[in-house]
């Protein structure tokens, strides 16, 4: 659905993007992750051409998003980018109007995208009344009711209470059941954790990894534990090992098979009782935590 | 899309309080103008076409439009773009294909439709005040139409600064200031000599179009410089293009 090719932004001498290879498959929901002041934001823009890159290339739809294009893609791409967009002086409904009104739109489509965030029941308020959950399904309204083929989504989440990220997270994964393409970011991990189907990790406008949940927990090795009545005596004999007391067990960080059959060898070579031999649990924050070194969430 | 933009423009228009404007700007012409009925000697002189009372509340007119139109456009103008930079709507419309230029000029379509309305309004209002007062004396249909349209083109021209203005700086007191530096600008134009005003666009504009002076002998008719009222909406026409088209370039 996405692709670019060496995609960067500069401002002045300072790059904000840098050489992204993006791949974002049709129907997937694609969490775009990244701490804060990462690119993110400056990304999705460039994709919607609401910022001009600076290098490479983007195809949409296996075509070429740029000024000629733009408008064309667009009306099968919905976008909330930064805060969602509303005229608070106006009530719900009306502001659906101004969207279906621009779009030329039928009554169909924006009141199929209003039951789809479940706003229909509070229409007739006027959005400065909304509550900012409520603002962020308009917003996300407004961006559905064209029926697009790609949905970006920035932050969505930003400032919504544990039920309201819920439902947001409900919403994302119907739409991508219904064969939208959804792209989301966030610089929080759990919030896309369990809905995106691919992720993508940005650190310093560069990509850091790019790829599904099982292949991003596959590419950190985690720590070895050693269970032994002898810890002291295990430690300083591993100690070449980078080894170090974790509580009553040995860890041994960044070990691979053939290590960790060497070590434990060795401990039995020095008559060190092995009672048992694991790997560290690791959850997918940290190994964000990791490739982001340890910022943003 | 441009027509639905405009037609979505008169929209957004619900709430905002543009009619109360656009009335208030009609009401004070209105009201400033009818000073002249006011004036000592003026009800004696409403049959006596040497006295030219209809010359007398044009030139009055004239003179509250200059003191009333700046500021109450500036608001205007203020009204209608601060809930694009409040609301996020620059980005909804270009992310629905509708370039920010795009979205300036619909707005000076709709918007300017209100302008010329309010304009005509006063204008016919104060002949309709003038009729109902009694002035019997032939209505100078030529002089009246003349300035009536020129204060339409200057009124546009300032409308069209204004709303640029408005979209350039997210604060609106920048708007506002400007319209109240406007009202001096208007002002001074009138004592400044016709060369001069011409330098002083658009607010200097509001004074040569003034039709009526007030000399010893009593009020007598101009010649306005219709050709360079005429050339400052041709030329604030094409400037408002080109500076909404440089509104497109901008990334956000």
């Amino acid at each position: 659905m996405i692709t670019t090719h060496d995609l960067g932004k500069t401002y002045g001498d300072r790059t904000v993007v840098a050489n992204l290879d993006l791949r974002v498959p049709e129907g997937c929901v694609y969490g775009f992750l990244g701490p804060n002041g990462s690119g993110k934001t400056t990304t999705m823009k460039m994709l919607l051409s609401l910022v001009r890159p600076t290098t490479g290339e983007i195809r949409i739809m296996g075509r070429p998003m740029e000024r000629s294009t733009r408008r064309e893609l667009l009306g099968h791409i919905g976008a909330l980018i930064e805060t969602p967009p509303s005229y608070e002086h106006l009530t719900g409904r009306e502001n659906m109007r101004l969207v279906k009104r621009l779009l030329d739109l039928d009554e169909g489509r924006t009141t199929r995208a209003v039951r789809t965030v479940r706003l229909q029941d509070h229409l007739d308020k006027r959005v400065r009344d909304y509550s900012l959950g409520m603002r962020q399904r308009l917003g996300i309204a407004m961006a559905l009711a064209r029926e697009p083929r790609l949905l970006i989504l920035d932050e969505p989440t930003n400032g919504l209470d544990p039920a309201g990220i819920e439902e947001i997270r409900r919403l994302l994964a119907q739409l991508a059941g219904d064969g939208t393409t959804v792209m989301v970011s966030s610089h929080l991990l759990g919030e896309i954790d369990r809905t995106a189907t691919v992720l993508g990790i940005l650190g310093e406008g560069r990509m850091l990894f790019q790829g599904t949940r099982d292949q991003l927990l596959a590419r950190s090795t985690p720590d070895v534990l050693i269970d032994t009545p002898e810890p002291e005596r295990a430690t300083a004999l591993t100690a070449r090992w980078s080894a170090y007391r974790d509580g009553p067990a040995v860890r041994l960080p960044g070990l691979d098979r053939t290590g960790t059959a060497r070590v434990v060898a060795h401990l039995v070579h020095e008559r060190v009782d092995v009672h048992g031999v694991r790997r560290d649990a690791q959850s997918l924050e940290d190994v964000f935590m990791d490739l982001t070194g340890g910022r943003g969430l | 899309m441009i027509g639905r933009a405009v037609a979505n423009e008169f929209a957004k228009m619900r709430r905002l309080r543009v009619v109360p404007v656009a009335a208030a700007m009609t009401v004070g012409v209105v009201a400033l103008s009818c000073y002249a009925l006011a004036a000592p000697g003026f009800p004696e002189s409403v049959d006596d076409p040497a006295e030219r009372p209809w010359q007398w509340l044009l030139g009055s007119m004239a003179l509250a439009v200059l003191l009333v139109s700046p500021v109450l456009l500036a608001v205007l103008a203020s009204r209608q773009v601060d809930i694009e930079h409040r609301g996020g709507g620059w980005l909804l419309s270009q992310t629905s294909g509708l370039t920010p230029g795009a979205l300036c000029r619909a707005k000076f379509a709709a918007s300017g439709a209100v302008v010329v309305a309010a304009t005509l309004a006063q204008s016919g209002l104060v002949a309709a005040i003038g009729g109902l007062a009694g002035i019997t004396v032939t209505f100078p249909v030529g002089q009246w139409l003349g300035y009536t349209a020129s204060a339409v083109v200057v009124n546009l021209v300032l409308f069209a600064l204004h709303l640029w203005l408005a979209a350039r700086t997210a604060n609106q007191l920048v708007g506002l200031g400007a319209g109240v530096l406007g009202v001096f600008a208007a002002v001074s134009g009138t004592g400044m000599s016709t060369g001069v005003a011409h330098f002083l666009p658009p607010w200097g504009y509001y004074a040569l179009s003034v039709p009526v002076d007030v000399r010893e002998a009593g009020v007598v008719s101009l010649d306005p410089p219709y050709l360079s009222v005429a050339a400052l909406g041709v030329a604030g026409g094409a400037l408002f293009l080109f500076a909404t088209r440089l509104f497109d370039r901008r990334e956000v």
